[in-house]
């Protein structure tokens, strides 16, 4: 394995450097392009997103330290920006470690929000550039994939990005942990804030089906009204929306009570004690706290939100450290899978044998060949290895072109034509 | 039979390991092997009942191992029937172990009959497996009403204190907790009622009474008024939360006194 990544993130370098390094997709598959050139990258990739940009390679020639050193020249961007301006940033990863990097990085172990879902799309994207640009291989290729699985362990085998860390997020989670889905529910957006907003917007993608927007002002309700698909409802009748609404979000600038408890109450009945959910982010609060008294009525003000979030992360923390150990028994797997690819010894093994054959027909022979002189003895064995060697290159050739195109069946019937073992 | 027993009880310690193990890890390959397992000890203990039946000639219900294994079976039936309608497998972590215990416990006991052999001859009518089974299917239900209100009273605490352990995470949600605790105590009802209605035509074929005053009957009729009013009380209105899941887990308590308790008591009903 010859693996180089070099990269920068959030972890080692400020937004400055970052934004200085970062690659447009066009940019990307331009510079791919320019960076593999056969002799010293072989395959490559770059993952370049806000907080990180990351170049995986495959080095050519086995050099690990030319690799990294053409890496790093390269991210100098034809010399626009001056190497002391960068180089002190960046982290080198060398085989394991670069595998174990890519793996955590994809599994979103390396996020500023551990857990956060985006990057294992960022990476696909990606991937699918390289590819285009035609700068993957065998091994980056079966490295990406690879790292797509580890991925797809992690967040089903852990419960890494499984409880919410943003307040907007937050509704959904609890929603479905109360309603089981959020399919048919109905939700009341109260004030026209952006947190509101983007909350509505979460439980609208997690499949609410009615949303009702009450302002004081008509016209923020309205737009939003239309941009959400919901329906604007007059401020003054709100105490009789309540009891339509599953889940009420509460975001005015108030500085009273908009929904008391006996509204609250008188809604409950209505709906004939079903639980409701409400969701209080303005300060001073919209909600009376007593409300959270009433059997069968959730409230969460802003500081509830944020005590769950926080523990939410810790909680995220410590699924981490159980995708660590996946990430670690993945890295041996994927060593598992090169040594399984890999031709080297296959074809080392098939040239000897030949070769073999040929001195020991040689050594067979050598008497009847009478005396000769060491001139001729060489001759006559160099005759008998440029044969051999003629012979076998079309047939090796035939294997690295299959090994190339990761076709192991081809390879296999070859190993056991020629009687190689493993 | 011992041996047959020994296969089924293998399966169910390799079910719940694996659900316990799921539960905490979230692993579908684990959730699987324990179906699986489960799957295969349910099969395997079917046949462990029907062989019993047919090697002693009377329905598996006199010696407290039949009665434990009978009472297994049932609850993993049950359990079975909740995953298929709820995908509700968090309530496996609680069940399967149990079912283990019970079937451990049948396989070391060797007490003798509870009965007396004039009540083994009484029970070759068909009335006796109608109505110990019936009985016996009730509770498992009233088992299932019992998880679902711990699970739901764990979750709503949670809830209104916002502070949430790493088990809430893991629990179906209230709704589906509600939904299996309310249909469970109405299946679980109906069942008991025909259940105790069988048990008195049987007592009245064998003399003439209907009612006896034994502590298991009086608990039984206890237990019945309970889950009553708990769906009464759930049906007046569309979802009642903490005070039915409270009267789920008083409701359990009364099985459990009904059904070990009124043993000890003694009575009437001497068997099981």
């Amino acid at each position: 394995m010859s693996i180089v990544l070099v990269g920068i993130n959030h972890k080692s370098a400020p937004i400055e450097v970052r934004e200085r390094l970062a690659f447009t997709d066009d940019a990307c598959a331009v510079g791919l392009r320019s960076l593999v050139d056969g002799q010293v990258v072989r395959e490559g990739l770059i993952v370049s997103t806000c907080n990180r940009v990351e170049v995986l390679t495959e080095t050519a020639n086995g050099k690990l330290s030319d690799t990294t050193e053409r890496v790093i020249q390269f991210l100098s961007r034809e010399d626009f920006l001056p190497r002391s301006f960068y180089e002190t940033h960046l982290y080198t990863h060398t085989d394991d470690q670069a595998v174990r990097h890519l793996f955590r990085v994809t599994s979103s172990l390396d996020s500023m929000v551990v857990g956060e879902p985006q990057v294992l799309g960022q990476v696909r994207r990606a991937y699918s550039i390289a590819l285009e640009a035609g700068t993957t291989g065998r091994i980056l290729n079966r490295l990406v994939h690879h790292a797509f699985r580890v991925a797809k362990r992690v967040r089903t085998e852990t419960g890494i990005g499984a409880n919410a860390v943003s307040i907007s997020y937050m509704a959904v989670e609890l929603g479905k942990k109360i309603f089981k889905s959020l399919e048919g529910q109905t939700a009341l957006l109260i004030g026209a804030g952006e947190m509101a907003e983007l909350s509505a917007r979460h439980l609208v993608d997690a499949g609410v089906t009615r949303v009702l927007l009450a302002n004081r002002t008509e016209e923020p309700a309205a737009r939003l009204a239309t941009e959400l698909g919901g329906e604007a409802v007059s401020f003054d009748e709100l105490s009789s929306y309540l009891a339509e609404a599953d889940i009420v979000i509460c975001s005015t600038a108030a500085d009273h009570y908009v929904i008391t408890e006996q509204m609250a109450r008188e809604a409950l009945n209505k709906r004939r004690n079903r639980p409701s959910f409400f969701i209080d982010i303005s300060v001073p609060r919209n909600i009376d706290p007593a409300v959270g008294d009433i059997p069968n009525v959730f409230v969460f003000d802003i500081d509830d939100l944020e005590s769950v979030i926080l523990s939410n992360i810790r909680e995220r923390e410590r699924e981490a450290e159980r995708a660590e150990l996946i990430v670690e028994s993945e890295i041996m797997q994927f060593q598992q899978t090169l040594r399984m690819l890999d031709i080297g010894p296959t074809i080392g093994a098939l040239r000897q044998k030949l070769q073999d054959i040929a001195k020991t027909e040689m050594t067979n022979q050598r008497n009847r060949l009478g005396s000769l002189t060491p001139q001729q003895e060489r001759a006559v064995e160099a005759l008998l290895m440029a044969t051999v060697n003629k012979i076998s290159h079309p047939l090796l050739s035939h294997m690295r072109r299959s090994y190339d195109a990761s076709d192991s069946e081809t390879i296999q019937a070859w190993r056991d034509i020629f009687g190689l073992e493993e | 039979m011992r041996s047959l027993l020994l296969a089924v009880l293998a399966a169910y310690v390799v079910a719940s390991i694996h659900a316990v193990l799921a539960f905490i890890n979230k692993r579908r390959a684990l959730q699987r092997v324990s179906e699986w397992a489960m799957v295969t000890g349910f099969v395997l203990h079917t046949a462990a009942l029907i062989a019993d039946w047919a090697l002693y000639g009377h329905y598996p219900l006199f010696y407290l191992r039949e009665t434990l294994s009978f009472l297994a079976w049932t609850l993993v039936a049950s359990y079975a029937l909740v995953l298929y309608r709820y995908r509700a497998r968090p309530l496996g972590s609680f069940t399967l172990p149990l079912v283990s215990v019970l079937i451990f416990i049948a396989i070391i006991n060797r007490s003798g009959p509870g009965g007396s052999a004039e009540a083994i001859s009484m029970s070759t009518t068909w009335l006796f497996p109608v109505h110990t089974t019936l009985v016996f299917f009730a509770y498992a239900a009233f088992f299932v009403v019992f998880v679902a209100s711990i699970m739901y009273l764990l979750q709503e605490r949670q809830l209104k204190l916002k502070k949430f352990s790493a088990i809430f995470h893991r629990l179906p949600s209230l709704t589906t907790v509600n939904e299996i605790a309310t249909s469970a105590a109405a299946i679980g009802l109906t069942l008991l009622t025909v259940g105790i209605a069988t048990g008195m035509l049987w007592s009245s074929s064998r003399d003439g009474r209907l009612w006896h005053n034994d502590p298991k009957e009086i608990f039984a009729a206890l237990t019945w008024l309970l889950y009553l009013t708990l769906i009464l009380y759930r049906s007046t209105s569309s979802w009642r939360g903490r005070m039915a899941a409270w009267m789920g887990v008083a409701g359990f308590a009364l099985v459990l006194v009904t059904f070990f308790g009124a043993r000890l008591m003694g009575g009437y009903h001497v068997f099981g």
